[in-house]
């Protein structure tokens, strides 16, 4: 089996020094690793080229195979590996395409012509002849001579398998043949030894070890439970082993037990590159266990006896990956506990792609601290990264990190390899020292001597010399940076990396799969005769929501006429192939195709697409985690698609737990981690079991694949890379109307008391998808309380639809009034108050005796108090079941319909005189609402060309807040996601133009909280809450983000006393427990018991309160 | 529980501006508790007569009315043994526009007119239907023995 990405099995050159025309027989060659990462079957017959023994013959096929495959230069000898942890910052300009192999070198110390080729896990050291890993006493040999003069005690005595010698005669294998035979053991290549087992031990194993004495004479044998092994170490020519006769009689006897030490010697060929016929073995070994190849069987015995080895003489891993230091792993340990801790499977449903609805395990789910844990180690030399400008064609100016960005995306996808400085070993690679030899003859050890160290990959048996290094096959990665600008930064990369000339190959293009039998393109290839066109197409796939913002920034950050950009979706499909491949030969200008995920889907269900006949040049997946769920039908469309370059776009790479990594790396094609089995025995697996390892293994991955920088991170110079104004966050309680906390109250009393009574029958698992409704329609409750309120409950006053004109002319509120009133003092006064309307003076109302807010004038007899106090007066009449009658003069009965506003207008330029104008009460508002307009009322009067940004979650609630603004006569525009992308980026746009009116955006909170950049605006309201705080922040972030030149001020309305307070509080909590208690229900729809003591404490904390 | 504007201010101006006669101071530790003293109107049996009330804001006042209760003794139809008052803007009339003040001047209001017609205490009410006179005789007792 194989363990390590399958480059790692080439024995690769890194002869620059001698051989100048690589660069060339690079190109030449590509055909290799574009199989070997492409089509796996296609390599087993070239593979077998690369494994040589000898460095000289090596050397003589560069020219013609020499693989391509660009590896690190290891160290030559384990002393350097000290060495090679030393970061080489190297600057990689735009020219860097022809930056040499030798560029890549890590180690550039070493004299070139001390260069050997080896691929990462070859090894270096056959002149140093066979390693001691130890000695093995053995007791109980078991003599088959009889007599004396056979052996005396401390002769040297041979250990030596019998019959081993015959090795296959077939043409075989240059391998084979070019195995170098060392002195005393017998050495069976690999191709001898699969013969071997497939033709002479078919039945029964002979492990036989005989131990001959120094004139080559059969003494005795090991012991059948040792030699079991040791047979094998020596078949598959891993060790030499000499043997000291430690204690025996001058006179043998045949069965007579014989004591013997073993010294043993890996030998030079067991650190060897293994090369397997097939990557399929790949960690799937053990999930195949029907099917054992013999090559498998191999592998598994030679791991097994290697173990063996280890284990008998006492041999211990130094490190893993871990050897970087034990506090860091000390802590990594810890997290897997606190991790592990957190157990029982629970399923829920999560919202993945457009819309789509997917049920996933959501067991081991992981906090915000162990994310940072995993994240720390791809962080760690960011700021070390070189910077690089981008092409001419862009237009904008990057900040420094920005560029660094830049240069790490190009040099992922050009193969320059020192873009993140990783220098880890192989997570899956054990370290050990080798120990030190004692004399034979004088018994002393040599205490001064350095350690050596060798390396074994327990998983797959494998020995190496060099610190295995982590390979980084694909081309591509994840950018995961946190409001950084990431859409500018994949612009700059696809204005600024090109396919280069010597990188395109036709024959690298995969032409395998069904999709390339279209009929279609038969009839079209007429047309198209040159197929051998580049590709030079990045096809960018992003939530519907954000395609237009893609395309506005794309073409905002590009010289107009240097791009081409599509937005590909609903029903403007144009035809891809003419426009990708159309102009291809006579400019090389990139096009950028944007589409939707679930246009993705959509297509993928299709038997022909464009979008999966294209082979792009680039794929770019906005919003990653969209696809996180490797069942879901996005993720399997993502998956097909086939590209050069791959890159995922999120700033969530995790959302939740270890496997949403899964789907981005198969998606990237990270092998060998995109294979499930694999990253499940590797990754899952240890996890559950609580191995720091799992960790690690991610961290390693991550170090070469992602890149993530937060806003807060520090630059080179130790300034912030990312200087944004302040972000100031109010939150504003607010107190419930009286009206309103009857209508709340009373739902929450229904809701608790429906709750106590299944808590008391045991019920509450059964119900939880009910109480979450209920829960639910208490948060709704706090908004407005027409969200609650039934149909025939709200007549008449909450009709959402305002009258199209509401208002009142003043006249024929006086006509009104006189022809109502029967006393001339009536009269007398209504004209009084409506000849004082208009005046400055505030007036108190009777009864709240506070400042009016919105007076209110009862229509009929002028008496004015606040809108919420009679609003109020008449709700409490009705429900005593009295005649609400004015509260001044008793006249009655009074409807909400009967009130009007008096608004007052503040003197302008234009009208320099306060006026006034009437309103007819004729929507509902809400404690929130009005809190939210007064807000805008003081903005209005603080800068009035403002611009606001308001969310809510409800879209029902945005219905009422729409309402309330287009009666108070502002300018707003509205995106939420029933609206179609034409719509959305319709409103955007209306929200970014220029005006000098104040503008507000209501937005919901799902559709909008993510990818759109609102930097436009500076104040941010917050309607209600979310269950967890991250997700507001993401939306808050929609402004507070680069381009934002402004103070934010982010208003967050609560009602106090109601269940915002305890959301909120649990939001302050690890957002861990929100998802256990809201998120927690089954595909059964029951809870598990974790979240039914989370609704309990809330009902309870919360019941305190009432 | 915060005091809702409408009672601070209330409060402020019963002792900034007290109506005359008429004595109302909220309690230390409740602020909706107050202790109330009414001089008996002149010219009524309750004359010279000083009879302690108490007065509670509930929790929904200004919507709902105060309650208002004689501590004092007093002879009177509208107001029984247990000291309730039948007052109509303390039930059914009642209007959040109305005021502790505006209540408490209507109960002394009431003192100078009682309304047998429509009693709380029957036997009183029916004693000032009867003889007037004596019953008012009996009111004077009642304010000097019990609010002197």
């Amino acid at each position: 089996m194989a363990s390590a990405p399958p480059a790692l099995f080439f024995a690769s050159s890194d002869e620059e020094g001698e051989n100048t025309p690589l660069v060339s027989v690079d190109h030449e060659s590509d055909l290799v690793p574009a199989s070997s990462s492409q089509t796996p079957s296609e390599h087993t017959a070239t593979s077998s080229l690369f494994l040589v023994a000898s460095d000289q013959e090596e050397a003589d096929r560069v020219p013609t195979s020499s693989p391509p495959q660009l590896a690190h230069s290891y160290a030559e000898n384990v002393n350097d590996i000290e060495a090679q942890s030393t970061p080489h910052v190297k600057i990689v300009g735009s020219s860097a395409a022809a930056v040499s192999d030798a560029t890549r070198n890590e180690n550039l110390e070493e004299p070139p012509a001390k260069r050997r080729k080896h691929s990462p896990i070859v090894h270096s050291h056959a002149q140093l002849g066979a390693s001691y890993i130890g000695d093995l006493p053995v007791d109980g040999a078991w003599s088959t001579v009889s007599g004396t003069g056979h052996v005396k005690v401390g002769d040297s005595v041979l250990i030596r398998r019998e019959g081993s010698k015959k090795e296959s005669s077939g043409p075989n294998t240059k391998k084979g043949n070019k195995t170098k035979k060392s002195s005393g053991g017998k050495q069976v290549s690999l191709t001898s030894m699969l013969s071997a087992k497939g033709t002479r031990f078919p039945k029964k194993v002979d492990t036989v070890v005989r131990i001959v004495n120094n004139k080559g004479s059969d003494l005795a044998r090991l012991p059948t439970e040792i030699a079991s092994w040791i047979s094998k170490l020596l078949d598959f020519g891993l060790v030499e082993i000499r043997g000291t006769m430690t204690d025996c009689p001058e006179k043998l006897k045949t069965g007579m037990s014989l004591m013997v030490t073993l010294h043993i010697y890996l030998h030079p060929d067991a650190f060897k590159p293994l090369r397997m016929s097939s990557r399929d073995v790949d960690g799937g070994f053990t999930y195949n266990e029907g099917y054992e190849t013999q090559e498998e069987n191999f592998l598994r015995e030679r791991k097994a006896a290697i173990l063996k080895l280890f284990d008998a003489v006492g041999l211990r891993a130094q490190a893993g990956a871990r050897c970087k230091g034990k506090k860091y792993s000390q802590k990594v340990e810890d997290t897997i506990g606190n991790l592990a801790q957190r157990t029982g499977g629970k399923t829920k449903k999560e919202l993945v792609g457009d819309g789509e609805e997917i049920e996933v395990d959501s067991t081991e789910e992981l906090s915000n601290n162990d994310l940072s844990l995993i994240y720390r180690k791809a962080q760690q030399k960011d700021t070390l990264m070189p910077l690089m400008d981008p092409a001419e064609s862009f237009d904008l100016t990057l900040r420094g990190y920005q560029k660094q960005a830049l240069n790490w995306m190009y040099s992922i996808e050009h193969d320059t390899r020192d873009a993140h400085l990783g220098v880890s070993m192989h997570p899956l690679w054990s370290q050990y020292i080798f120990p030190p030899e004692q004399d034979i003859n004088t018994g002393d050890i040599d205490l001064t001597a350095e350690d050596k160290f060798f390396y074994f990959n327990p998983y797959s048996g494998e020995l190496s010399l060099d610190v295995p290094l982590v390979e980084h096959e694909c081309r591509g990665g994840i950018l995961a940076d946190v409001g950084m600008g990431k859409t500018i930064m994949i612009s700059a990369l696809i204005q600024t990396s090109l396919l280069l000339k010597d990188e395109f190959k036709e024959d690298k293009q995969p032409l395998v799969g069904p999709r390339q039998l279209r009929i279609e393109k038969a009839f079209r290839s007429s047309r198209r005769p040159n197929r051998r066109l580049p590709p030079s197409g990045t096809l960018i796939v992003a939530p519907a929501s954000l395609l237009a913002q893609w395309a506005e920034e794309i073409q905002r950050s590009s010289k107009s006429n240097t791009l081409e950009v599509i937005i590909w979706h609903g029903h403007n499909r144009l035809d891809l192939d003419v426009l990708v491949n159309s102009a291809g030969d006579q400019d090389r200008m990139p096009k950028v195709v944007i589409t939707s995920y679930g246009t993705l889907a959509s297509e993928h269900a299709k038997t022909m697409s464009p979008l999966f006949d294209i082979y792009w040049l680039r794929i770019v997946l906005d919003e990653a985690h969209a696809c996180k769920s490797r069942m879901s039908t996005t993720a399997k469309a993502v998956y097909d698609l086939r590209a050069k370059w791959r890159w995922a776009v999120t700033g969530t790479p995790i959302v939740n737990k270890l496997e949403d990594l899964f789907s981005l790396l198969k998606f990237l094609k990270h092998e060998p981690w995109s294979e499930y089995a694999y990253f499940r025995s590797f990754i899952t697996l240890p996890f559950l079991a609580r191995d720091p390892k799992a960790i690690e293994v991610v961290q390693v991955i991550l170090e070469n694949a992602l890149l993530r920088r937060e806003k807060n991170m520090l630059d080179i110079d130790g300034k912030k890379i990312v200087e944004l104004p302040p972000k100031e966050i109010t939150i504003e309680a607010l107190e419930f109307s009286s009206l309103e906390k009857k209508i709340y109250d009373s739902i929450w009393l229904k809701v608790k008391r429906n709750f106590d009574q299944l808590e008391a029958k045991g019920l509450v698992g059964k119900n939880y998808t009910h109480i979450l409704a209920m829960l639910m329609k208490l948060r709704r409750a706090v908004l407005h309380p027409d969200l609650v309120l039934e149909k025939e409950d709200s007549n008449g006053s909450s009709n959402a639809q305002p009258l199209d004109n509401p208002a009142i002319n003043l006249e024929d509120l006086v006509k009104n009034l006189t022809s109502n009133s029967n006393g001339g003092s009536n009269v007398a006064f209504a004209e009084g108050v409506l000849a004082n309307l208009a005046d400055e003076d505030i007036t108190e109302c009777p009864i709240c005796f506070d400042v009016m807010e919105v007076p209110t004038m009862i229509l009929g007899c002028a008496h004015q108090c606040c809108k919420d106090c009679i609003l109020t007066h008449i709700a409490t009449c009705e429900e005593k079941g009295q005649q609400p009658n004015c509260f001044a003069c008793g006249r009655g009965p009074i409807n909400p319909s009967d009130l009007v506003e008096v608004i007052r207008k503040e003197p302008t330029n234009s009208q320099p005189s306060a006026s006034v104008a009437l309103r007819r009460n004729d929507v509902r508002s809400s404690t929130k609402l009005e809190a939210l307009l007064k807000h805008l009322r003081r903005l209005k009067e603080e800068d009035p060309k403002f611009r606001a940004v308001v969310f809510s979650q409800f879209t029902s609630f945005l219905d009422l807040i729409q309402v309330m603004l287009q009666r108070e006569g502002y300018d707003f525009c509205r995106f939420d996601g029933t609206m179609d992308v034409k719509k959305r980026s319709a409103a955007l746009s209306a929200f970014k133009s220029p005006s000098k009116q104040p503008r507000i955006l209501i937005i919901s909170l799902k559709a909008g909280g993510v990818g759109l950049n609102l930097t436009t605006a500076n104040h941010v309201f917050m309607m209600d809450c979310w269950w967890n705080a991250a997700t507001e922040n993401q939306a808050i972030d929609r402004v507070h983000r680069i381009g934002q030149d402004k103070t934010v001020h982010v208003t967050h309305f609560i009602i106090s006393n109601t269940i915002e307070g305890r959301i909120l509080q649990i939001q302050k909590r690890k957002t861990a427990i929100v998802r256990e208690a809201f998120r927690g229900t089954r595909a059964d729809g029951r809870a598990d018991p974790d979240s039914i003591e989370n609704l309990k404490i809330m009902f309870e904390e919360e019941g305190l309160r009432h | 529980m915060s005091l809702p504007k409408r009672i601070i201010k209330e409060t402020e101006r019963l002792v900034a501006d007290p109506a005359p006669g008429i004595s109302a101071e909220p309690h230390e530790d409740n602020l909706r508790y107050f202790n109330v003293t009414i001089e008996g109107p002149g010219g009524s049996p309750f004359e010279h007569g000083k009879f302690k009330l108490e007065l509670f804001l509930p929790e929904e006042y200004p919507m709902a009315p105060p309650k208002v209760r004689f501590l004092t003794k007093i002879y009177h139809p509208n107001i029984d043994k247990l000291g309730r008052i039948c007052l109509d803007i303390l039930k059914d009339k009642w209007s959040p526009a109305l005021q502790i003040r505006t209540v408490l001047l209507s109960i002394q209001a009431l003192l100078s007119a009682p309304n047998p017609d429509d009693p709380l205490a029957t036997d009183v009410a029916k004693h000032y239907k009867e003889n007037e006179k004596d019953a008012q005789r009996v009111s004077r007792e009642w304010t000097q023995a019990y609010a002197a």
